[in-house]
């Protein structure tokens, strides 16, 4: 018997239907079914944030959430940022110009966090980011430069 | 017309656009059409004979479409410095024992060494298929002893583990300079103790992924992270009894490496695979994969005493130090070799002894990781010196100054410290940067009536650049110039891995200055064996130095023929280095450096002495990089470099029981997040050239991590009067040591 849902979901705003196992991650749905493979998997259980992702615009880790958990969801990854190919959005942007980034594993993870937390809070103090920040791991930068893009919107209003 | 050259500017790294908007592939992004899955059979177990493989149900389950084992692999060995390992062990009777040319070590004897020994690749049309059969795998093992402590593998009867290394001992070093015991005896002052540093995992975000496939020329090719493409290249073609030119390795996005991307991982079971199936071949490592599929930080035991006058002349050094190598040589002697270079620091010291040792264990192997042997040397001869200063009453910083390396000062090798040495200026810089309160803890400070204390801690290092101990070093470039009355186009070819370091923009900033081109007019091609020479590897803080030579040189020639009116160009050149040399067996004596670069830093601490948790407030970093490339990214490696010797200090507890890993996930192995960061990591870039190498350019990544561990280590002692000789330092040992001492 095959174990198979349909899930109907709107991915960086297009509406995908598609069949998914029970026990498929929502983070293999959008890499393997989506072929959006800029949602990263680094610890396969929540720890590092690499394939953190928005869930109705709330910043969720798409390894610890089922792929049938989407439907009739709404879903941002990292190539919804911008649709405008010659227009970084404003996080993207700040992190390039502040080398906010490496080897750039980490990076969508961050950015899908770092969107969620500055929607709710536009104008915050160097603590209160690296509160936010600290549920997603880097490896290679030391954060400082991740902490100095995230104030320099700020600062760029 | 003259171009304004990129050197030297922070302009945005070249994949910063991909990478920001989820375009860049890693490894483990990329498909094709017709991809199978695979997965790896680990051995898990930490020392076993293998006395049958039964892989029959396994391949029977629809969707298997192949399962290869080390009898499957024409010459079962490999390794970075001699082929002295297995790719998969095989089952001793059906072993390629008579592998021909093999240059093999008598390895297939069908014993597992380690719990991260392949035993086969399974592949299938789906991942999940893969896992399942990998499931139904039978090995029948015989468990056998496992030696997984140095002090018992070097015992006269301990159980030797590997047929070419008797005595359990890879390597040895001994060093000998002037006369140590004499000079002890008039010492006014002796600091002697005893120091060990465990195993340090290198976490990188991107666990091991690759896909392997026939190109369209017909070469198997394998898209994969490593460090070096064209020695991965020569290991496939090696095990796989192919010519190199049949064997193509591309480097795309890579995850981090660190140097854990130095030996082979799933190079050559995923090539094997995909020749055999003649079908591309995925694979993706899981973290707990990657945690014990690939090598390890080398764990240290150390015994040290120094010895100095009491006006704070160093007079004597003797080391005994001995590395955890597990069972093969993932580059054990390389790195005892870095260890034994540094472990009396950088210091003008005139007699010294040294016997070190690279010890064979059951344990993971360990190998290059940032830093490679200086970080356990440097974590001793720095504490060491930080004590010295405290028993003498003699600031830290002043004591260094009076001891420390010039241009042509004697080191322990016996041959004067290369020109360019520019020690004293980096501690200077950093040491005024910050005023330090002084190395004795505070005099009226009372740990019993106190919930917090502050300290300050300072260190200093020295790392070479390259590989030494008269490996010949080399570095290939090709520059192609196109166009008429001026060049329009420059199509600059070398293989360096950019790990994440920033590499290829470097190569950019440099070629621009080469050939005077804006950055539209050249074109890199980069990380393909298939077009252009070995840059060798991204480690030992190398890559930005030899490169240069090797693009500058290749640039040089291009321009000359330019001049002459040939159109289009293409020149090709290979950098060298000066030679160096081994050291002497009995007294050490040698030149096996190229060249060095150095770093200081100051940290301060507060630690809660209720729970032994240590903040470090603020950092103070001063590297002498040579010439900076790119100031930006070189602050960025300094505070990764900070982050990583963060954790190395105090937080990174690689935790192993009887050979089998107790952390083998991000929960349990903690990598420092944001907020173990220092509130503010300051970097100072130096920039006093190398005399040795191109543009002036030195190697920087390495050595910021290399000294964050001694200068907490003081830190911790100026706030609380206790020495902690073990790393990590982490809140268990610190309140251990702070119950003992009050």
């Amino acid at each position: 018997m095959k174990d198979l849902h349909t899930i109907t979901t709107t991915v960086n705003g297009k509406t995908y239907t598609r069949e998914a196992e029970s026990r498929m991650l929502l983070s293999d749905f959008i890499r393997h079914e989506l072929g959006l493979t800029g949602t990263h998997v680094g610890c396969e259980y929540g720890v590092c944030g690499a394939c953190t992702i928005l869930y109705d615009g709330h910043p969720t880790r798409s390894c610890l959430t089922l792929a049938v958990q989407a439907n009739n969801h709404t879903i941002e990854t990292v190539e919804g940022l911008t649709t405008d190919p010659n227009k970084l959005h404003p996080l993207q942007q700040s992190f390039q110009d502040a080398h906010g980034l490496q080897c750039g594993y980490c990076t969508p993870g961050i950015l899908m966090t770092m969107k969620a937390f500055l929607a709710e809070n536009p104008n915050p103090s160097e603590t209160e980011v690296r509160e936010a920040l600290s549920g997603n791991l880097c490896r290679c930068t030391g954060y400082q430069h991740i902490v100095d893009a995230i104030l320099r919107m700020k600062d760029e209003g | 017309m003259q171009q304004p050259s990129l050197l030297g500017q922070s302009i945005t790294r070249i994949d910063a656009r991909a990478k920001v908007t989820g375009q860049a592939h890693y490894p483990g992004d990329l498909t094709m059409p017709g991809m199978a899955h695979a997965k790896v059979l680990f051995a898990r177990r930490p020392h076993a004979r293998v006395r049958h493989i039964d892989i029959s149900a396994a391949l029977a389950l629809p969707g298997v479409l192949g399962i290869f084992t080390g009898a499957d692999v024409p010459n079962n060995e490999y390794g970075l410095v001699l082929f002295d390992a297995p790719v998969m062990v095989s089952e001793l009777e059906n072993g390629n024992l008579a592998a021909g040319n093999a240059q093999n070590l008598k390895l297939f004897d069908g014993i597992v060494r380690h719990i991260g020994e392949k035993m086969a690749i399974i592949v299938a049309e789906t991942e999940k298929i893969a896992e399942h059969a990998r499931s139904l795998i039978k090995i029948n093992y015989e468990d056998l002893p496992a030696i997984t402590d140095i002090h018992e593998a070097i015992k006269p009867d301990a159980p030797q583990l590997h047929p070419h290394y008797p005595g359990n001992v890879i390597q040895r070093y001994r060093v000998r300079r002037g006369d140590v015991e004499a000079a002890f005896a008039q010492a006014d002052v002796i600091i002697e103790d005893t120091y060990w540093m465990g195993a340090q995992e290198h976490a990188y975000l991107q666990p091991e992924a690759g896909l392997a496939y026939i190109d369209e020329t017909g070469r198997l090719t394998i898209q994969v992270a490593g460090q070096w493409t064209h020695e991965d290249q020569a290991q496939i073609a090696h095990a796989l009894k192919l010519p190199l030119d049949q064997v193509r390795v591309i480097y795309p996005a890579i995850g981090g490496a660190f140097g854990g991307r130095e030996d082979m991982s799933v190079q050559i079971v995923l090539c094997l695979a995909a020749q055999r199936l003649n079908r591309p071949v995925k694979i993706i490592w899981t973290r707990e994969e990657s945690m014990i599929g690939h090598h390890k930080r080398h764990p240290f035991w150390v015994h040290a005493k120094l010895g100095a006058t009491k006006d704070g002349k160093l007079v004597a050094a003797k080391i005994n130090g001995m590395s955890d190598a597990g069972p093969y040589n993932y580059t054990s002697n390389k790195v005892l070799g870095n260890f034994t270079g540094t472990c009396v620091g950088p210091y003008d010291i005139p007699n010294v002894a040294i016997d070190s040792a690279a010890v064979v264990t059951n344990n993971i192997p360990s190998g290059a990781f940032r830093g490679f042997g200086a970080p356990q040397g440097l974590f001793v001869a720095e504490t060491q010196i930080n004590k010295m200063a405290v028993a003498l009453g003699i600031d830290p910083v002043e004591l260094r100054r009076r001891n420390c390396w010039h241009d042509g000062t004697i080191t322990p090798f016996n041959t004067p410290v290369p020109p360019g040495c520019s020690l004293n200026e980096v501690i200077s810089a950093c040491a005024e940067n910050k005023k330090l309160e002084g190395a004795a803890p505070n005099a009226s400070f009372s740990i019993l009536n106190s919930k917090f204390a502050k300290g300050t801690g300072f260190a200093c290092g020295h790392k070479n650049i390259g590989f030494s101990f008269g490996y010949p070093e080399n570095s290939a470039c090709t520059v192609e110039l196109h166009g008429n009355s001026e060049i329009e186009q420059a199509i600059v070819s070398l293989a360096g891995a950019d790990c994440g370091q920033g590499a290829h923009t470097a190569f950019l900033q440099i070629a621009s200055e080469a050939l005077s081109l804006p950055r539209e007019k050249i074109e890199l091609q980069l990380s393909d064996t298939s077009t252009s020479g070995s840059s060798g590897s991204a480690s030992a803080s190398r890559l930005t130095y030899m490169t240069a030579g090797a693009i500058v040189g290749a640039a040089k020639a291009a321009l000359a023929k330019w001049q002459d009116e040939e159109r289009p160009v293409k020149m090709h050149h290979v950098y060298r280095p000066r030679p160096t040399t081994q050291i002497h067996p009995q007294t050490g004596e040698g030149d096996p450096n190229i060249t060095y670069a150095y770093i200081a830093q100051s940290a301060e601490v507060e630690v809660d002495i209720a729970t032994g948790q240590v903040h470090v407030h603020n950092l103070v970093c001063a590297d002498d990089v040579g010439r900076a490339v790119n100031p930006q990214q070189i602050v960025g490696q300094i505070e990764g470099a900070v982050s990583q010797g963060l954790g190395y200090a105090m937080l990174e507890n690689f935790v192993t029981e009887g050979g089998y890993v107790k952390t083998a996930h991000f929960s349990t192995y903690l990598i420092p997040s944001v907020l173990d960061m220092p509130d503010r990591v300051q970097s100072i870039i130096i920039e006093h050239p190398d005399p040795t190498g191109t543009l002036g350019i030195r190697g920087m990544a390495e050595l910021p991590l290399m000294i964050v561990a001694p200068a907490i280590v003081a830190a911790i002692h100026n706030a609380t009067g206790v020495w902690v000789n073990e790393l990590p330092v982490t809140p268990d040992r610190l309140r251990q040591a702070l119950k003992k001492q009050h």
